[in-house]
């Protein structure tokens, strides 16, 4: 019995400790924004694992997300110079549906200029961006999530659709590892609905006929 | 008096222990984690608000999935401590352990043919192969849940050692094994050790530790002819546990199958309004 003791106290002790129960709601504590980045990452020579160039090869192995289509628009300063219909005005999110759809957007509130700084709408590429790879953490990032590093930068934001076949190509990792796990998901729904409905059939004709284990 | 003793003893106050605390901690991450993930539709909303917005819900799931990890730890210790080294590998074998072997193979397809009527019932031992199925799955499931919700516990700490761009894959496995994790035990789980005509409404082995004993005859006779034949049946027989205990179980029992219940048909109900890509 003294390991379940031990159990017990440990839940009781890291839900007293959860900062949830002494918290009412408000923006996350560590999301206030001191804006402390660092530049080094723990891994020596990393950050060309990281690098997230439209066109090149990906990280580890070509598995990351790096060979990404390069759109001219990337690398402009004013991203919507070339834009007929573009003002300031009109949301972005009528122009920019695939963009919407992440859960800094979706889920946290966060709005479009937070990352994209102000006008005009930089290139995530253009030299002086401040979602370039070398210094989207210490810009962007940062300014919500505490010690933010290149390598931590290099997460998609607007992540790819994991099942489309385009993703096999842009992002290889995510494209196999994502269908490996629904193909396992929908194995064992597969297999395990339908034979658990049959099973209880099964048994309801071997009790109606009187003979439980009879084949 | 061995009238009364009519179930059979299957599980030790530490099995129970850690099922009923695997149930708790498993519902609190479920209900924490689908509010989360319909966080954008009203009734996902709605879930996270009783825990007061979204940075409690986060909060508490992480703090969940320590104490499940934690709990994981120490079956792995207990088993390594119950493991019998000196007979080691062969005394992982046998009809005590949960190991597969061939038995379960063949137990699966006679199964299987009787299901389809081409044969009789297998006689199973102390445990039929779906019971160490639902054992392994929760390994299997732990392991791919745990890594992969210990990488989003601090992403910031995570990319310190992998890439950033890992933590795209790592939420999406995530996701997965808890849509798998969920489903199973609230279908199939549910289906195959309470809704069966044997154990309807309510199998209570795992909370009282007992089987009863006609139930054991058929799902398990070649336990029950094992433990006759060393003679241990006799010892293993107790009386069943008293009725406000009973009825304490089956209440606790069926709260827990109906949140799950209420899950799935919300979250199925709901999945249309997801935004996944
Ligand atoms: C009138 C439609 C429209 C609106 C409104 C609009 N955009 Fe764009 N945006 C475009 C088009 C078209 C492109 C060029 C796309 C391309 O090159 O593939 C573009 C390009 C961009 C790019 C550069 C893409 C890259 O590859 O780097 C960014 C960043 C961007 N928009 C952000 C925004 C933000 C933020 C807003 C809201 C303030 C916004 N846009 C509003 C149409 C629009
Ligand atoms: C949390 C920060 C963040 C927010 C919020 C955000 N973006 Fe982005 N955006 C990025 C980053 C980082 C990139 C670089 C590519 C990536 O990581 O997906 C990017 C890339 C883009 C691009 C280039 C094309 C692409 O998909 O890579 C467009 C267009 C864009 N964002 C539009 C938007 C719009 C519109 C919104 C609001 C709905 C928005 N972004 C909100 C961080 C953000
Ligand atoms: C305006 C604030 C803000 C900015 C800017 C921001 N984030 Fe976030 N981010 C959040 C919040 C809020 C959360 C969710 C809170 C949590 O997980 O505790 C979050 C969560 C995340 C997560 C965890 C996602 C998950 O699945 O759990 C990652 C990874 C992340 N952000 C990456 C980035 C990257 C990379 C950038 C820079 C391009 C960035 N964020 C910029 C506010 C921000």
């Amino acid at each position: 019995m003294s390991i379940g003791r031990t159990i017990i106290c440990l839940l009781v002790a890291l839900l007293l400790t959860s900062p949830a129960f002494g918290q009412a709601t408000g923006t996350p504590k560590d999301m206030a924004g001191t804006g402390y980045y660092r530049d080094q990452d723990t891994l020596p020579g990393a950050i060309r694992f990281y690098s997230q160039l439209p066109g090149g090869e990906g990280g580890l192995w070509g598995l990351g997300p790096s060979r990404q289509k390069i759109r001219r628009s990337s690398f402009k300063m004013d991203a919507h110079d070339e834009v007929a219909d573009y003002s300031p005005e009109v949301r972005c999110k009528k122009c920019h549906i695939p963009q919407t759809k992440d859960l800094h957007y979706l889920r946290m509130g966060i709005t479009c200029v937070q990352c994209h700084r102000s006008q005009p709408v930089a290139g995530v590429y253009h030299y002086y961006s401040s979602l370039n790879p070398i210094r989207r953490h210490a810009y962007v990032c940062a300014k919500c999530h505490e010690g933010a590093t290149p390598s931590f930068a290099s997460y998609m934001v607007h992540e790819p659709n994991p099942i489309a076949p385009e993703t096999r190509g842009s992002f290889p990792l995510f494209y196999y590892v994502v269908w490996f796990m629904l193909i396992l998901a929908s194995g064992v729904f597969l297999f395990f609905l339908p034979y658990t409905a049959l099973w209880w059939i099964r048994e309801l004709v071997a009790k109606l006929k009187g003979r439980p284990d009879h084949g | 008096m061995a009238d009364e003793r009519t179930r059979l003893k299957r599980f030790t106050p530490v099995h129970r222990l850690w099922h009923l605390g695997l149930i708790l901690v498993f519902m609190t991450l479920s209900v924490t984690g689908i509010a989360w993930m319909f966080f954008e539709t009203p009734w996902g909303r709605g879930l996270a608000n009783l825990f007061g917005g979204y940075v409690n819900v986060l909060e508490i799931h992480r703090t969940a999935g320590l104490v499940m990890l934690a709990g994981f730890t120490s079956h792995i210790l207990y088993m390594i401590y119950r493991i019998d080294w000196k007979g080691f590998p062969r005394s992982l074998l046998g009809p005590e352990t949960l190991v597969f072997q061939w038995v379960d193979v063949k137990g699966f397809f006679r199964h299987l043919g009787w299901v389809f009527g081409l044969n009789k019932l297998p006689h199973f031992d102390r445990w039929s192969w779906w019971e160490k199925f639902d054992y392994w799955a929760v390994w299997w499931g732990l392991i791919i849940i745990g890594v992969t919700g210990l990488m989003l516990y601090n992403p910031v700490l995570t990319s310190d050692y992998m890439p950033g761009w890992m933590l795209n894959v790592a939420l999406w496995v995530h996701r997965i094994e808890a849509v798998l994790a969920m489903g199973y035990s609230f279908t199939a789980h549910f289906m195959i050790e309470h809704w069966r005509l044997g154990s309807f409404p309510f199998n209570a082995a795992m909370f009282d530790g007992t089987l009863d004993i006609e139930e054991a005859k058929h799902d398990h006779p070649e336990w029950i002819a094992r433990l006759e034949k060393e003679g241990r049946l006799n010892e293993a027989l107790v009386a069943p546990p008293p009725v406000p205990l009973r009825i304490f179980y089956f209440l606790f029992g069926y709260s827990i199958i109906f949140l799950g219940l209420f899950l799935l048909v919300f979250a199925i109900a709901n999945a249309a309004l997801l935004t996944l890509f």
